[in-house]
């Protein structure tokens, strides 16, 4: 009696901080979903299904958001991985410090400081103008998806880096050992052993990264240059810009819902595709 | 000089160092979330220089004012005369488009003192109560008599004033000739119809509503400010069909159009001006079919955190001295006399500013209705997510 | 059992092994016989595992060749050689099941055997190991005692020419460990599969070997049957490691074919009988005698010790610790010093056991002198 008094007390504070701060707002956004825009902009009370009639309008954005929240997630998985893997497997301790170092610092600097550095890196004064100088004439990078994709990988590769680091890192290296005695190759051995014991750093960065390029909208705004227009652009605007509360709330709350769904299936799978005790460490 | 070819010098570098600090390169794309005074903010924490000393004599209007404003829209230097005289160091917010500025003052709490709206929004807001009605006696610069009417009535309200002039100016485009084979674009026909063909991938369209689909109604001849559902569509169908071809949709074009990127662009008279006189192959053109003439007031928005800044402010920049300086720096005509008695004569007659008659004929005064239509917004922001 | 060398199936030939400046292996000549239990011996940093890991192929000689059924397989990595390894925390992968764990090394095979035959052979091998029936366990399940027998069957499944056993028994506790060391000595008999263990526990290397290999420092030291090692230890350093014993310094002062004169450092004088024919010393030469608890008599009256080739003196008790089948005393003389001294039960019918502080006498056999080399 006693210990679950204290128990409760204990939880009081996190549960305080998720309704105020998560179970709230959501609660006001779905109210607002069905309610309608008023004259000058904001919203009006009011119930109606008609701002989730009108989600279609928004296809593009969502449709732009599901295919680049995926490539950006898988993108940086293919370059974090190898990353990771020289970090924790291969790297001497002093290579490794550095390393690291430099994947932290940027963190320093604002992420706007540093995509709008990718403007001029991406702009016709960058990249495509080294390209001209190897010979590769009419490179166009910035403003297209492609940009958007270069941005992400950036912005969202330490995330991604950090936690299969770690669990590469405690990755005992006999385990490898014990397979190349079993008489698997190399390539084997990472397939078998050093891939399958990732998969818990693998699903926790897809994971925060995906969840994270549901939601974004800086780099796209910035490297595309509003032509390659995210969800979280649109919310953007539609709060900021068009102050269509009520339609800005539904499309929230669709956001909010085709998450859950994405994240639950992709537990699903993941969790069936790995036999392995530890949970995935976000949830 | 064309500056298309040359990697950036250390003149452009500092350009660009000022145009952080005044946080124009912070776009409104993000201004929810991040906010434009933390860009700036960052900045001057990183670099101490920028953050202004102390006056002396520092007055009792507190030490900073905040101020929403347009991009490339003022001379640093009067803020930082500003910040000597008064103590009171000028935080700076930049927009792209009045909706932006309504949202954010809708949403409450958005800390600013002083904030430059235009024209045709300024009823919304006093419908709203959204703005103060000025103390003129703490304006002691604003001479009424002094500004002509066209570019001040605005600023009333059934006789009350709410805002005081700051520039007024048209929006039209700017093209780097270097790339039109000798043709001269003089229409917004001209515009759309190239940016589909030969300018692909390099054309700018404002994140705006009111001149976006503003001058793709013009296209079809249909008012600037129609809200008639079936010329809405049309300029609508214009728009998705030039997208694809578009360089970008933002409100921040020079650079873009500086480093050669862009090659036209939807472009207000200062920011016409600027890139003519660095670039001359940049043409300012005003469409023969019209478009907008507009008009900026400086005002006090309600709840203001330093009302005796921002009133401070607003006369120090219609000091008829401070104002000319303004102009020299970001080429905007202003509707007051005292001040024109000050500015050099090139500058009185240069067309980009003061086009000529028969073209500012054409030209309409944005109309309140287009801010509040929700045709109009829902129909950029399709555009947008098209 | 004494194979003739091309019968070896391992064999090291001048090997060395260097990482920078530091010598991991410093010629290492031995040759292993086929079927034989051997155990490499000695402290940790003496080389022994460095040794195992080039016979696995983790590690690859400096210098020298390593010859794997007559193969020289320097070079050869590891998954490419007929010999597998029982890691000394037991190396299981914790993603797959304990059949999975056992089946690993079949389906590495090309071509991989047919699933049916995986099967059973990992049956098979799990009732090798006495783990029938827990194919479908989890490793973590698994008690650390369980968890070896899966390694072991693991390994045992490839049916490897050499099983190389790194301290498989470390992580045991005291009573499972001398458990696993019989077993591990029936499973050898059983497969008939040359088994080379690492330890660093003498008594572990003595119960389950044929021959011991011991190491100090990156050098072989010496090879023997647990037996030979213990009778007749090379050098001081053998004799100190395996078994206790009492040690004595002295220089040679007469040496023939037989008997060793030797003055103890002590003063004493003493004659040893020369159990290495082939040794000769020169004069003053420093030794060390060993002497073994056990070889020790003890008797409260000196008539009823033995008197011929027997050196008799007289000690104090100091202590007593009664070890059941055994009674250790710890002696104590003017010129010795301690002794130590293992007196078996059935010593004791006659003459009740010695009590502390009793003065009594000591007396060895020359033939239980053993004379040794410094190391």
């Amino acid at each position: 009696m006693k210990s679950s008094l204290v128990h409760r007390l204990l939880l009081l504070p996190a549960t305080m901080w998720l309704l105020v701060m998560l179970v709230l707002p959501l609660l006001v956004v779905i109210i607002f979903s069905f309610g309608d825009r008023g004259p000058a902009g904001g919203y009006v009370p009011g119930f109606s299904l008609d701002q989730y009639a009108n989600l279609p309008a928004r296809f593009t954005a969502f449709k732009n958001t599901m295919i680049l929240a995926p490539a950006g997630t898988l993108a940086a998985l293919l370059i974090a991985y190898p990353l990771a893997y020289y970090l924790a497997v291969k790297a001497n301790p002093n290579i490794k410090t550095v390393l690291l170092v430099m994947i932290i610092v940027p963190f320093w600097t604002s992420i706007l400081i540093r995509t709008y550095a990718w403007i001029y890196i991406l702009g016709g004064q960058g990249i495509p103008k080294m390209l001209e100088f190897f010979g590769v004439e009419g490179v166009r990078l910035i403003n297209t998806p492609y940009s958007v994709l270069i941005g992400i990988i950036y912005g969202y590769l330490p995330l991604m880096v950090f936690p299969i680091y770690v669990s590469l890192e405690k990755l005992d290296k006999r385990l490898l050992e014990a397979s190349q005695d079993l008489g698997a190759s190399p390539i084997r051995t990472f397939r078998n052993v050093t891939l399958p014991l990732s998969i818990p750093g693998i699903a926790t960065g897809c994971m925060l990264v995906f969840i994270l390029l549901m939601g974004e909208f800086l780099i796209p705004a910035l490297l595309g240059g509003g032509k390659v227009f995210f969800i979280g652009n649109a919310l953007v605007d539609l709060f900021l810009q068009s102050r269509n509360w009520a339609y800005g709330s539904a499309v929230a709350t669709t956001l909010v819902i085709v998450m859950l769904l994405t994240v639950s299936i992709y537990m699903k799978l993941m969790m069936r595709g790995s036999n392995i005790r530890e949970e995935v460490s976000l949830l | 000089m064309s500056k298309d070819n040359q990697s950036i010098t250390k003149k452009q570098f500092m350009k660009e160092l000022w145009r952080f600090k005044n946080g124009s390169i912070s776009r409104r794309q993000f201004l929810g979330v991040t906010g434009l005074g933390v860009a700036t903010s960052v900045l001057a924490g990183a670099m101490p220089a920028l953050i202004p000393r102390k006056a002396w004599s520092a007055s009792d209007i507190g030490d900073r004012v905040v101020l929403a404003t347009w991009p490339n829209y003022h001379d640093p230097a009067n803020f930082e005369k500003f910040t000597e005289v008064t103590g009171a160091h000028v935080q700076v917010n930049v927009f792209g488009s009045n909706e932006e500025m309504l949202a954010k003052l809708q949403a409450g709490g958005s800390g600013w003192d002083v904030f430059v709206p235009t024209n045709y929004t300024i009823t919304t807001y006093v419908g709203e109560d959204l703005i103060e009605p000025l103390e003129l006696s703490k304006i002691p610069n604003y001479a009424a008599e002094a500004f002509d009417p066209r570019f001040s009535d605005a600023g009333s309200v059934d006789g009350t004033v709410y805002a005081v002039p700051k520039n007024w100016g048209t929006t039209g485009y700017v093209v780097n000739n270097k790339h039109t084979d000798g043709r001269k674009l003089t229409s917004w026909k001209d515009f759309w119809d190239i940016s589909m063909n030969e300018f692909t991938g390099r054309t700018m369209v404002h994140d705006y509503q009111l001149t976006t689909i503003g001058n793709a109604l013009k296209y079809f001849g249909y008012s600037f400010n129609s809200v008639d559902p079936a010329e809405l569509a049309d300029a609508e169908k214009l728009l998705l069909e030039v997208k694809p071809h578009l360089f970008a949709i933002n409100s921040d074009y020079q650079p873009p159009l500086r480093n050669g990127d862009a090659w036209m662009s939807m472009c207000w008279t200062g920011d016409g001006k600027q890139l003519n006189t660095d670039i001359p192959e940049m043409e300012y053109v005003l469409g023969v079919e019209g478009g907008e003439i507009w008009s900026d007031y400086f005002a006090v928005p309600r709840g203001a955190e330093h009302p005796d800044a921002g009133y401070a402010l607003i006369d120090f920049m219609l000091d008829p001295a401070v104002n000319a300086k303004e102009v020299l720096a970001h080429g905007y005509p202003v509707a007051d006399s005292r001040t024109n008695d000050l500015l050099p004569k090139e500058l009185l007659e240069d067309p980009i500013l003061y086009p000529a008659q028969e073209l500012l004929d054409a030209l309409e005064f944005g109309a309140a209705a287009t801010l509040t239509d929700p045709n109009r917004a829902e129909l950029l922001a399709r555009f947008k997510a098209a | 059992m004494r194979v003739s060398s091309k019968d070896s199936v391992v064999s090291f030939q001048n090997v060395w092994k260097r990482y920078g400046e530091v010598i991991a292996a410093s010629n290492l000549n031995l040759d292993v016989q086929s079927g034989e239990f051997l155990s490499f011996l000695g402290p940790s940093g003496c080389g022994k595992t460095t040794t195992l890991r080039m016979i696995a192929g983790f590690d690859q000689p400096s210098e020298g060749d390593v010859i794997l059924k007559g193969k020289r397989v320097n070079g050869v990595p590891a998954f490419k050689r007929p010999v597998n390894m029982v890691f000394q925390h037991y190396a299981l992968f914790p993603h797959l099941n304990v059949a999975d764990n056992v089946a690993y090394g079949l389906k590495q095979r090309s071509p991989r055997p047919p699933s049916k035959e995986i099967e059973s052979r990992v049956s098979e091998s799990l009732e090798l190991v006495q783990l029938a029936g827990y194919q479908n366990r989890r490793i973590w399940e698994m008690s650390g005692g369980q968890q070896q027998r899966v390694a072991l069957a693991r390994a045992l499944i490839n049916k490897p020419e050499v099983l190389l056993l790194d301290e498989p028994l470390a992580a045991l506790d005291r009573k499972l460990r001398r458990e696993m060391q019989i077993e591990l000595q029936n499973l050898q008999r059983n497969v008939g599969i040359t088994f080379i263990l690492v330890t660093h526990d003498q008594e572990e290397a003595l119960s389950m070997s044929d021959r011991v290999c011991i190491m100090r420092e990156g050098e072989i030291i010496q090879v023997g049957s647990p037996r030979e090692l213990y009778d007749n230890p090379l050098n001081r350093y053998i004799a100190d490691f395996i078994g206790k014993s009492n040690f004595f310094d002295g220089v040679v002062q007469k040496s023939s074919a037989n008997d060793l004169e030797i003055r103890l450092n002590n003063g004493a004088q003493i004659v040893a009988a020369n159990s290495r024919q082939h040794n000769t010393y020169a004069s003053a030469a420093p030794v060390t005698i060993s002497i073994r608890p056990e070889q020790l008599m003890l008797s409260r009256r000196v008539s009823q010790l033995p008197d011929e080739k027997a050196i008799v003196i007289n000690a104090a008790v100091r202590n007593r610790i009664f070890l059941g089948e055994h009674t250790e005393y710890l002696l104590y003389n003017e010129q010795f010093g301690e002794f130590l001294a293992l007196s078996p039960r059935q010593n004791e019918i006659g003459e009740p056991p010695f009590e502390v502080n009793e003065d009594i006498h000591i007396s060895w056999n020359q033939e239980a002198t053993l004379v040794l080399n410094h190391d």
